[in-house]
């Protein structure tokens, strides 16, 4: 489950749920509160559990334009975007994230949307390190961060980043499969 | 969009305000029409319901 082309399997252009999916869902379910924004949503499948299962009210964003038109299938408010970068100051009481997170070889990179979904660049830190250095300022002062990670993306350089970002840092959920194991913390 | 998505939209350029511009609406929601930069000018559309804030440099993928 490591490899790339693996994760890729059927032909897709929108990252449809899996463990990772479920794990956030959960503690997101759990966490968030208010107004809730999901980055990278893909199928719209955790922000969706979230619009459902609290009284949070949650807006959807994504980067690519065939999981925005997925997650509005949905019922949900969608917004096209490049991370946080659209939204004002202080907007959010809840922000979730499921990066793209897996290492990748830019020798085998493929250039496509299913790429974008999973590849976090040669560190497999390449759109998180910008997200836990942009999110802050889209918080409310109260607010607070539910982000996944992967053994493969490297656990304490993403807490050391978000601690770095001023953030106190707490792993809500762990769960190991045969190849890395999956965390969700909660930054606040 | 929902017309309410106004209060926590701002331009992705420079964060100021944005203008909207209705082509066609359902009660609430937005499904045609375009955000405009108030400082920027620039013009960001709303397309199907689904606002596009992507910075122009991003745009064409």
């Amino acid at each position: 489950m490591t490899d790339l082309a693996d994760r890729r399997g059927v032909e897709t252009a929108v990252y449809q749920p899996a463990e990772d999916s479920r794990l956030l869902a959960d503690a997101a379910v759990e966490h968030a509160r208010g107004l809730t924004l999901e980055v990278g949503t893909g199928s719209g499948w955790v922000a969706e559990q979230v619009a459902t299962e609290t009284d949070a009210r949650v807006v959807a964003s994504d980067v690519n334009p065939h999981a925005c038109r997925e997650a509005r299938d949905r019922g949900l408010d969608v917004v096209r975007t490049d991370l946080v970068a659209p939204f004002r100051d202080d907007a959010f009481d809840t922000v979730c994230f499921n990066p793209p997170y897996l290492p990748t070889d830019p020798e085998n990179e493929w250039g496509d949307w299913m790429e974008r979904a999973l590849s976090g660049g040669e560190s497999g830190r390449a759109v998180l390190d910008p997200f836990l250095d942009s999110v802050g300022r889209v918080l409310a002062p109260d607010g607070r961060v539910l982000v996944l990670v992967s053994s493969l993306t490297g656990f304490d350089e993403v807490v050391e980043r978000a601690e770095s970002e001023g953030f106190a840092v707490e792993e809500v959920r762990q769960e190991s499969y045969p190849f890395e194991t999956l965390s969700i913390l909660l930054l606040e | 969009m929902k017309e309410s998505l106004m209060d926590i939209l701002c331009d992705p350029l420079d964060k100021s305000e944005l203008e909207l511009e209705v082509d066609e609406r359902d009660g609430e929601e937005i499904i045609e029409g375009r955000l405009v930069g108030t400082v920027t000018g620039e013009v960001y559309p709303i397309e199907d319901g689904i606002p596009n804030l992507l910075p122009p440099d991003m745009r064409e993928e």
